[in-house]
């Protein structure tokens, strides 16, 4: 998960990318235009190419790979507004729809064209002669910032040339390395094949392609292991003086390139490894399956023995000594308990809790009801009003009910044709009933 | 490489002798790729014959690069491969053997030995031979259970040095591989080859598993067990555990240094128990066995 703190604008760019929908669809015809249009470009020296002669050209292309091909114009047209899209073809002239326009390879067109022709691998002497020019170039970075001043200077002296002229220098190594890549990968495939179709006579050419690799990678990782220790020494000088002269730039530059020369380098060994193990493998696969098999017989009769192997089935022996055992001291499990009926009863009895309630109005309403027996008769809007006096207002209404609810079980209310309706207080008015004495009063 | 050994006391007390000694005894093949110990044992061959000569093994070191503990006599412990350790084996030392191999460096993909196999032996061949079946033949039954023993198989044969299992569906060939060629690799018939092995006690007829006739038993039960509960994994699971009871019933604990270091030496148990979901040679079953039957 990117950090969104980060100052890295990579993520931004990625989103802003992928935004955009970008896409690279072509054709086998529309890549040979391309590479063709580069090739011309280059042959006669074509900054840009007139509409005539970007038609002139498909047509050219589509007369050399596929000659069977119609209407090569309408053709033509298509190709050329599929590059336009994708931005591998852009109009230079600026000149937009009034006239005819001029249009040139976009960087994007001109690399894609170069990747399929282009075969520049980086070999011993390319290598030698950029790496010198390397040297000398961040030799003249170095001279250039023991007299830089001021701020300036700096940009002029040391920030510029590293960004363009070193890191144009290091991109160029890269871009090597990376043909190299590829052109290894086709030499495995081309000792694949060579075997496949010449076996025992191909062993000679295997290992004339395997040594000559193997050399050239051995001779690349030391002029890389060797330029690498003379690179370094030079770019951590140019940092001392940045970080004397508090240049941030140009140390966060100097960073950059070392870290690109540490890339390099790092390139060259794990290559000389990487083709280190091929060579061994492929040897010995030349000298313990090739030559021991020069008719290629025994892969067929393997071949045999297998689809046969219900047959007459065999199984090789193998050793199979049982594992060392050390003795050691065992505690003995306790036996389990034995088996016996419970003692006593399987089910508790069952007891009733007392019922623990706290009723301070029901108390409350048989203290008023034994108290005013004793003295006289009462009415029940004035036992409502008395019972329910120290409670807060929003019960007091819920409370007329229970009060109610107990007077009429603890005492007879007497039966009158009348009963008025009374009011306790304000917002409670009930039907007012005169009680009796309780049945248990003994008044 | 070291220097060579003057007294077999200089064998013994070297420190890669406690790993390769259990190794071999526990069938494994010492090869190239495992550099140390290749060049340990190329160093001490002569000294080690001796000693392993009196326990009754012999110790054959091949020109492919290669060595391996022979047992003479029945006394020793000594197995033969199954079935489908033979198929497998012979599968894989054919991938050796192919020289596209060498684009990708000996190293060979799951599905690839599978189509290699299948393309060898025919599919119903080699479903038969893998995963034989009495009764209520189910195709789909049938090439799971097959890709359950492929799976199983690579571990063993990883366990004996044959090939490496790395991440993924990648498998490293190793050069011991071509004893699964021994039959044919002289000019003579292969029937006389296999009866010179025979003789040297290097192969025997059938295997351990129809000596015990599990072939039949193993595979009609584990079928059952398929159909009835869907347990393929368990029983996989039951057949790994029961295999394994013997080896590993006293693990690392308590006077069990030597076998721990035994089992890190061969670094067998480690690895996870490969389900060979991912072998999706022939076809892939869609649906579930168990669904299909009920």
């Amino acid at each position: 998960m990117p950090d969104p703190r980060s100052d890295d604008p990579t993520p931004a760019w990625l989103e802003a990318l992928y935004q955009q929908r970008p896409a690279i669809d072509l054709s086998p015809l529309d890549l040979c235009f391309l590479v063709s249009l580069q090739r011309r470009a280059q042959e006669q020296n074509l900054a840009a190419f007139a509409e005539q002669q970007l038609l002139d050209t498909f047509a050219a292309v589509c007369a050399l790979v596929a000659p069977e091909t119609e209407q090569v114009a309408a053709r033509a047209t298509h190709s050329l507004r599929r590059l336009r899209e994708q931005r591998l073809l852009v109009r230079v002239d600026g000149a937009g729809l009034s006239r005819a326009g001029e249009f040139a390879l976009s960087r994007l067109g001109s690399s894609v064209a170069d990747f399929y022709v282009e075969e520049e691998a980086l070999s011993p002497d390319n290598l030698e002669l950029l790496a010198h020019s390397l040297l000398g170039s961040l030799n003249e970075v170095l001279a250039r910032a023991q007299r830089a001043k001021r701020p300036q200077d700096w940009q002029a002296a040391v920030i510029g040339p590293l960004r363009i002229t070193a890191g144009d220098l290091i991109l160029g190594i890269e871009r090597r390395q990376r043909g190299l890549d590829i052109r290894q990968e086709g030499f495995q495939r081309e000792i694949s094949h060579w075997l496949e179709t010449d076996w025992f006579g191909a062993i000679d050419r295997c290992r004339e392609l395997l040594d000559g690799t193997a050399g050239t990678l051995r001779q690349l990782h030391e002029l890389l292991l060797r330029y690498t220790h003379q690179f370094q020494n030079v770019l951590q000088d140019i940092l001392e003086l940045s970080c004397t002269a508090e240049q941030a730039v140009a140390e966060g530059v100097v960073h950059r390139v070392m870290g690109q020369i540490d890339r390099i380098a790092a390139w060259g060994a794990a290559r000389h490894v990487a083709w280190s193990e091929y060579y061994d493998h492929v040897h010995r696969y030349l000298r313990d399956v090739v030559r021991l098999d020069p008719e290629r017989a025994l892969s067929q009769r393997l071949r045999d023995q297998l689809s046969g192997h219900g047959d007459a089935p065999f199984s090789l022996t193998v050793a199979d000594a049982p594992a060392l055992r050390v003795l050691r001291t065992v505690v003995p499990v306790p036996p389990p308990a034995p088996v016996r009926r419970p003692r006593g009863e399987r089910k508790p009895t069952l007891e009733e809790a007392p019922a623990l309630v706290a009723d301070p109005l029901g108390e409350r309403v048989r203290e008023l009801l034994s108290d005013e027996h004793a003295s006289g008769s009462l009415g029940l809007s004035e036992l409502t009003a008395r019972a329910t006096a120290d409670l807060p207002p929003e019960q007091q209404f819920a409370s007329a009910g229970k009060v109610a609810e107990l007077a009429a079980r603890l005492t007879t209310p007497e039966l009158a044709r009348q009963r008025p309706w009374v009011a306790v207080r304000d917002g409670l008015v009930i039907e007012d009933w005169q009680l009796g004495r309780s049945p248990g009063g003994g008044s | 490489m070291s220097e060579p050994f003057q007294q077999i006391g200089d064998v013994v007390t070297d420190e890669s002798f406690p790993g390769v000694d259990l190794a071999l005894r526990r069938g494994r093949h010492i090869h190239k790729g495992d550099e140390r110990w290749y060049a340990f044992l190329f160093d001490a061959q002569p000294l080690l014959e001796q000693f392993y000569a009196r326990y009754g093994y012999e110790l054959i070191h091949r020109s492919d690069g290669y060595f391996f503990l022979l047992p003479a006599h029945e006394a020793l412990g000594k197995r033969q491969l199954s079935v489908a350790e033979m198929i497998v084996g012979q599968g894989l030392a054919l991938a050796y053997l192919e020289p596209s191999r060498l684009e990708k460096g000996g190293l060979l993909t799951r599905e690839e030995l599978l189509n290699q196999l299948a393309s060898a032996m025919g599919t119903d061949t080699l479903l038969r031979a893998l995963a034989p079946q009495k009764k209520r033949p189910d195709e789909r039954v049938a090439q799971r259970n097959a890709r359950n023993k492929v799976a199983e198989a690579l571990r063993r044969l990883e366990q004996l040095g044959f090939v490496e299992l790395l991440d993924g569906e990648q498998l490293r060939l190793a050069p011991s591989l071509l004893r699964f060629a021994e039959p044919v690799r002289g000019l003579e018939a292969p029937s006389e080859a296999l009866r010179q092995l025979l003789e040297r006690g290097e192969v025997s007829l059938g295997s351990d598993e129809e000596e015990r006739g599990e072939v039949e038993g193993g595979a009609e039960a584990e079928f059952d067990a398929d159909v009835a509960a869907g347990a393929g994994a368990e029983a996989e699971a039951e057949a790994e555990l029961d295999a394994d009871v013997a080896a590993d019933a006293d693990g690392p604990g308590v006077g069990a240094g030597t076998e721990a270091e035994a089992e890190l030496a061969i670094g067998g148990d480690a690895r996870p128990l490969y389900d060979g979901s991912d072998l999706d040679f022939f076809e892939e079953p869609s649906g579930s066995p168990e669904a299909d039957e009920a």
